[in-house]
């Protein structure tokens, strides 16, 4: 059930109420794409929060075991990932430019930091729209696995040299 | 034996024994092969072009004859098994060659021959979508699932855009097959041992539904 509200889909019975009502809704809040020159435009609260927003006195929590990054991280990073993301990291891959949202720069410890490894996970398994970013960003629950996802996790960490704060 | 004699045979034996070429040879004829894969014995897991041994699957016959006559770059940034694909600059990004009006023909009849993978595509809805569940799913192709991000599409206005890692998807509607389209969504595994896509778990009728929006795609819709 948390996954497919994860995935933001919305549900409507096949009933031209419900329709109508989808209709007006969706002109209502608008249509948020991906492409570049789309006709909707990016609401403001798909801005990353401003660093100051985020509080320092969280209680430390208990330390995962960490996941290793071996060798299949990186090639999965480079097979999957750096289509939008850059060979390095840095935000900066074939579709970079012609994204409403680009994706986002893995080497800037000061953004990097400010999330934890949690939402940097759940972004990675339920997609953008799950932790309150871009829906460019795509779900990749059915494509990795957990373990494969954790990695990635260590590898970001890895490419900002960061922890969450 | 008189040389006149042998030569006559020599011919002879040339005009009778010379194989007529047959569909499948039209293809080979052309090299096609070199770059593509065109049956599934073929182990060559990293050709220069697109996986063929389906074609027959795939593809609407009438637009491949519009493409060997004057082809068009379906993936802006190259093949995804491209060694230099995330470079945005591709090594295989020569142009295709064209070919005749009386060779297209043949080529396309040979095509739509190949078609070496299980053949249990789910039939596609043909009532045409309503207003509503145009506007549901043209919202899930670009946030739900966010499609857009990596395939070239249209906009309200009929501008092209959208991210150039996966095929265009402007011409769909002309290009492919509908029930092609849906098995993919479903198995992508049927045709690519790996692809760059992410994987996803959609309904029958999502997936119908979204078959048939990408059929709505069309150059003749550009503005
Ligand atoms: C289709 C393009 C695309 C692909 C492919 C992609 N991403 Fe992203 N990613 C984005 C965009 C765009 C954002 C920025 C979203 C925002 O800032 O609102 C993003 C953001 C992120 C974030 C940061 C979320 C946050 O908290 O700000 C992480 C982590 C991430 N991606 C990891 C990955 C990993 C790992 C992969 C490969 C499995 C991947 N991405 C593949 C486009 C992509």
């Amino acid at each position: 059930m948390k996954t497919s509200d994860k995935m933001g889909s919305i549900k409507i019975p096949y009933n031209n109420n419900f329709l109508d009502l989808f209709i007006s809704l969706t002109l209502f809040f608008g249509l948020v794409g991906c492409g570049q020159n789309s006709d909707e435009q990016v609401a403001p609260m798909m801005k990353p929060p401003l660093q100051q927003e985020v509080t320092t006195s969280r209680p430390p929590k208990p330390v995962p075991t960490l996941a290793k990054v071996t060798e299949s991280t990186r090639n999965t990073y480079q097979w999957y990932c750096a289509q939008c993301h850059g060979t390095k990291g840095k935000g900066d891959g074939i579709n970079a430019k012609l994204l409403t949202v680009p994706p986002r720069n893995h080497t800037k410890a000061e953004y990097m930091e400010t999330r934890t490894d949690e939402q940097l996970f759940e972004a990675i398994k339920f997609g953008g729209l799950s932790v309150g970013r871009a829906p460019c960003m795509p779900a990749w629950e059915h494509t990795l696995s957990e373990d494969t996802i954790n990695s990635l996790v260590q590898y970001i960490r890895e490419l900002c040299q960061c922890e969450a704060l | 034996m008189t040389l006149k004699a042998l030569i006559f045979l020599c011919l002879g034996g040339i005009f009778f024994f010379t194989p007529t070429p047959t569909q499948a040879g039209v293809l080979e004829d052309n090299h096609c092969g070199s770059c593509h894969r065109l049956n599934a014995e073929d182990t060559n897991t990293n050709p220069a072009g697109p996986d063929l041994h389906y074609a027959g699957q795939k593809f609407q016959p009438q637009w491949l004859k519009q493409f060997l006559k004057k082809p068009a770059v379906i993936r802006p940034g190259g093949l995804t098994t491209d060694p230099s694909f995330l470079q945005g600059t591709p090594d295989n990004m020569s142009p295709h060659p064209s070919f005749s009006e009386e060779d297209t023909s043949k080529l396309v009849a040979s095509l739509m021959n190949l078609k070496s993978v299980e053949s249990n595509f789910e039939p596609v809805g043909t009532e045409p979508l309503s207003k509503g569940q145009r506007a549901k799913i043209k919202y899930q192709f670009e946030r739900t699932f966010g499609c857009i991000s990596c395939h070239q599409s249209l906009n309200l206005a009929g501008k092209v855009r959208g991210g150039v890692s996966g095929p265009s998807l402007v011409n769909s509607g002309n290009r492919l097959q509908a029930e092609w389209v849906n098995h993919w969504l479903q198995k992508p595994e049927v045709f690519i041992s790996k692809s760059r896509m992410p994987r996803y778990k959609l309904d029958a009728l999502t997936r119908d539904q979204l078959t048939q929006f990408l059929m709505t795609l069309k150059n003749e819709n550009i503005r």
